[in-house]
């Protein structure tokens, strides 16, 4: 973790975290304002910025990374978006990994109340279940299993007492390589009884290459109409070349895709994960199935290799 | 613009056209070959892009490398930089939203298999 600045987000009066954080000493730049998605996204736009700023002048050392804390109700779009559509950040920084915390006694609880939760989650690349210590195996064991349920591509890993090797926090992804189990579709009711939305998460593959500017023409029109219920977009898309591109979004905000040189392993067929909020993996199979003769190939279910 | 090529500078280029913007900045790449791939990729997104537009009576075409211009059959016309600012225009043109999950568009793409 050396050479790693980290952005601290307050919210509230108490700048508890800060204290805490005291470590990160000088790198560490308190944003102003509370919520950084929407309200300072000007001030982590001018933090990175600064970062830049001091690592020419030689104030600080190269740094390695940034590692932004968000508060717990932030969403993580348009953050992404901000270094996305920046003219200068997007030249220089690109985000490797959102990380997300659920709280093993309350997990449950969040997920139930609070949309943002489920957004965070699926928005997640790597989850961890802090609490471990304090909670009951079985409980974990459901949480565990309610997480994967609304993100079978986040690895989920726990740090009891709050301990967690920041190695294997940032280990570089396995994703993709086969190692994550897919299943078919699954569905996930959240919320309390007056208020239920379905997460349905869906993972296809196509019966041939695909045409990459059509695919993408499908994609962005589905982001336009339905981007605020895509919560993730994320996988390999086979377009006829010798590598796969890579494909990662949240919501209508998506990562610049990367044209691979190669595959990441033996299995070369397409295989991209919707999670979707009141889209059935229904709706998104008859829609692609439609744009079949467009896109060049059609789509089928990814049969699950592991019970969920 | 340049006024010496024609060009417009833009700061951000659409994720879906990205690569083809990506391979430009690569020191040493043909320029020439830039321009041809770029080209080549406007026009092919353009005719497909038609093939859903067809559904609501509207049309895209390259102009001029730069932009695109859509039209409907009425002749009132919009130029929009990029596919994230297509849906939004050609929305406008066709007063109804345009989803990709909506049967009605689903079935005219079937049809015309």
């Amino acid at each position: 973790m050396t050479n790693t600045a980290v952005l601290v987000n307050e919210f509230g009066k108490v700048g508890l975290d800060h204290h805490l954080l005291r470590r990160a000493d000088e790198r560490t730049v308190l944003l102003e304002h509370g919520c950084v998605c929407c309200t300072t996204r000007e001030d982590l736009v001018d933090a990175l910025l600064n970062f830049l700023d001091d690592e020419d002048k030689g104030r600080i050392p190269a740094l390695d990374r940034v590692v932004v804390e968000t508060t717990g109700l932030a969403d993580p779009a348009p953050i992404l978006f901000t270094v996305f559509s920046h003219p200068v950040l997007q030249h220089h920084y690109y985000v490797e990994r959102v990380i997300s915390t659920a709280d093993a006694l309350n997990g449950h609880l969040h997920l139930d109340r609070n949309p943002e939760a489920t957004r965070q989650v699926a928005a997640s690349d790597v989850v961890v279940l802090t609490k471990t210590d304090v909670a009951e195996d079985g409980e974990i064991g459901t949480l565990r299993d309610r997480l994967q349920r609304i993100n079978p591509s986040a690895r989920i890993i726990e740090a009891p007492l709050g301990e967690v090797d920041p190695a294997e926090l940032l280990r570089p992804a396995a994703d993709w390589n086969g190692s994550v189990p897919i299943p078919g579709t699954l569905m996930v009711e959240d919320g309390d009884d007056a208020h239920v939305s379905r997460t349905h998460s869906t993972s296809v593959t196509f019966d041939g290459p695909v045409d990459w500017a059509a695919f993408g023409t499908w994609l962005s029109m589905l982001l336009h109409a339905r981007g605020e219920d895509v919560l993730r977009v994320k996988g390999l898309l086979d377009v006829g070349e010798a590598g796969p591109v890579l494909l990662n979004g949240v919501q209508h905000v998506m990562h610049p895709p990367e044209h691979l040189e190669e595959w990441p392993d033996d299995d070369r067929q397409s295989r991209i994960i919707f999670i979707a909020r009141g889209i059935s993996s229904e709706e998104l199979l008859a829609s692609l199935e439609a744009f079949r003769p467009i896109i060049g190939a059609g789509p089928r279910l990814l049969e699950a290799n592991a019970p969920v | 613009m340049c006024v010496l090529c024609g060009r417009d500078f833009v700061a951000q280029a659409h994720w879906a056209n990205r690569h083809i913007e990506d391979k430009a900045r690569v020191s040493g790449s043909d320029p020439l070959e830039y321009q041809r791939d770029r080209r080549r990729d406007r026009v092919h997104r353009a005719a497909l892009t038609n093939e859903v537009l067809r559904h609501y009576g509207l049309r895209v075409e390259d102009w001029s490398g730069s932009k695109y211009l859509l039209r409907d059959k009425k002749g009132r016309s919009e130029i929009v930089q990029d596919l994230g600012a297509l849906w939004p225009a050609a929305e406008k043109l066709a007063s109804c939203p345009l989803d990709p999950l909506d049967p009605a568009l689903l079935h005219t793409l079937t049809e015309g298999d």
